[in-house]
């Protein structure tokens, strides 16, 4: 049997914003090379796990391993450089800079120009649409294309991992699909993927294994199998 | 009126408006990465010059006696000292007050801006009296028919031009100037983008400070004179061309600057009494501007931001 690494571990972690905590008492691990995803309503607290990690808004209690290393209280810019990408709930890409400078930025850790223009020439071929439009504002861009920003900039930093919250928010069926199918082909780069999802059904399809979120707690959780196969998720989620 | 006199006020107009640019890229760069009012940035300006004096006056002391070498060297260590100052300020005063209401930081700025003028004023060696600052270029000129262009004018127009060229480079095209419009832009996502947050906003009073002491060597070579409350006028104006270029916006800086200038000259050519009420009608102007569009001429949507 293959030895399981763990990318992301987070272990009792209790974080609010004001006074009350918004996440109890949660764990959860990321294994490498997998594509885990965190699903939950809206407002339970998906999008909170996500700063805990990433540094925006740490925990008041509990601990996070990256690979190892306690990023627990690091600054966001130093958890970034250990290898860890985020694709930010709506996009979040820069509206006055260009696709160029955008994707750029997602780079911002590299400075082997080399390096970052090979990065360059991946994006562009997975998105051949941004690199006819590298030159445009990426606030003037429509809602399908600056999320194609927003997962080009996060592949720029070559990270080890790649938090991914909520990607199908706000675009169309059919883009929705592709956007999936994208995932998929980034865990084939060797990118492990913590995604973050209400969308159960296609986000099941491609996860080898998932946590249900609930009012800040884990209710459930287990490969993605077993997650569909549950009851309980079922009625609560396959509306 | 004479075209030789014209020409005399479009140098002198070109002068201040590249004085106040100068100044008004400061408060934009500021606002851009901190969305804060620094109102001691007038000040700054005030401690670049009598830095820059004080370094003249050592160097006159040690006898060097080249004034050109003299004033390259005076006007490099105000900027690198006024920058740093900047830099120190913005770490040990307006990052700190993040998150607090605006209004704190302005006042705490309004208060530094005091302490700032009334600290030359108390210490410096007599220090409440304007100071006759040299000529440190060579005094060459040419005359058209009225028009005499000084050389020295035309060299401080040049270099201040450059000066405004290379801050635009530097913001536009190089990777530290992509950092700044990240942060000015959204500041959490360019944190997730790994750009050491603090870092930046240090680098960026370093950059808007530096800009004031260089503006206020122009000034007092121009001039001719330094004191102790210099820099509250160029201060109140520097802030009036952000506000009419739109705060962020560093192409709205630099027109606001020139087009107050271009106010001010306006209003002394116009008004046949005295031309002391330049400046009144200048500022009288930017209101009205201000009034009719509240985010500056150039129309500040968000994605112009610096
Ligand atoms: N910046 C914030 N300040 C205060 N409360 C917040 C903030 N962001 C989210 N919350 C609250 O935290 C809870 C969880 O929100 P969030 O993590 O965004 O959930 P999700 O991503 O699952 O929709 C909600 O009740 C929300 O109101
Ligand atoms: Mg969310």
């Amino acid at each position: 049997m293959e030895k399981k690494v763990s990318a992301l571990s987070v272990r009792g972690i209790y974080t609010g914003y004001d006074r009350a905590d918004v996440i109890e008492d949660l764990s959860l691990e990321v294994e490498e090379g997998t594509i885990t995803c965190l699903l939950g309503n809206n407002g339970s607290g998906k999008t909170t796990v996500i700063r805990s990690i990433l540094g925006l808004t740490p925990p008041r209690a509990g601990r996070i391993l990256f690979h190892d290393a306690d990023i627990t209280h690091l600054a966001t810019h130093k958890i970034v450089r250990l290898g860890l990408a985020s694709i930010p709930e709506g996009r979040k890409v820069f509206p006055g800079l260009t696709v160029e400078e955008n994707l750029r930025l997602g780079g911002y850790q590299e400075d082997d120009k080399e390096v970052l223009l090979a990065r360059m020439q991946k994006v562009y071929a997975l998105f051949p649409r941004l690199e006819e439009r590298s030159t445009q504002l990426a606030g003037t861009m429509s809602g399908g294309e600056q999320a194609m920003v927003s997962i080009g900039r996060g592949l720029m930093g070559a990270p080890k991992l790649l938090i991914i919250d909520e990607p199908s928010l706000g675009l169309s069926p059919l883009l929705v699909k592709e956007n999936f199918r994208i995932i998929q082909s980034i865990r084939e780069q060797n990118i492990t993927v913590f995604l973050v999802e209400q969308n159960v059904r296609q986000t099941l399809a491609i996860s080898d294994y998932g946590y249900v979120l609930s009012k800040g707690r884990v209710v459930a959780q287990g490969s993605a199998d077993t997650l569909r196969d549950n009851e309980e998720v079922r009625q609560a989620y396959f509306g | 009126m004479d075209i030789g006199l014209i020409a005399q006020q479009t140098v002198n107009g070109l002068m201040l408006g590249l004085i106040y640019s100068l100044v008004a890229v400061g408060f934009t760069l500021f606002f851009g990465v901190l969305d804060v009012i620094k109102f001691s940035h007038g000040d700054m300006l005030t401690w670049g010059v009598f830095t820059a004096f004080s370094v003249y006056l050592g160097l006159t002391l040690i006898g060097l006696a080249a004034p050109v070498l003299i004033l390259v060297i005076v006007a490099l260590v105000a900027m690198a000292a006024i920058g740093f100052l900047g830099a120190a300020i913005a770490k040990v005063l307006i990052i700190p007050l993040k998150g607090a209401p605006p209004l704190n930081t302005l006042l705490i700025t309004l208060m530094l801006g005091t302490v700032l003028r009334e600290s030359i004023r108390l210490f410096y060696p007599d220090g409440a009296n304007p100071k006759h600052f040299p000529a440190l270029l060579p005094d060459w000129s040419h005359s058209w028919g009225h028009f005499t262009l000084r050389f020295d004018n035309a060299l401080m127009l040049l270099t201040g031009l450059l000066m405004i060229v290379l801050v635009q480079l530097v913001i536009k095209r190089t990777k530290l100037g992509m950092a700044i419009r990240a942060v000015s832009q959204d500041e959490e996502t360019a944190r997730v983008m790994g750009i050491n947050f603090n870092l930046v906003v240090y680098v960026t009073f370093a950059i808007g400070s530096a800009l004031a002491a260089f503006a206020g060597v122009i000034y007092v070579l121009y001039y001719n004179e330094l004191s102790f409350n210099m820099g509250l006028l160029l201060g109140a104006i520097g802030f009036s061309a952000a506000a009419v270029g739109g705060f962020g916006n560093i192409y709205g800086a630099i027109v606001g600057g020139f087009l107050f200038a271009m106010l001010q000259s306006i209003g002394a050519a116009a008004l046949p009494f005295a031309s002391a009420y330049k400046d009144v009608f200048a500022f009288g102007v930017v209101i009205v501007l201000i009034a009719v569009k509240p985010t500056g001429i150039l129309g500040e949507k968000e994605t112009e931001r610096v």
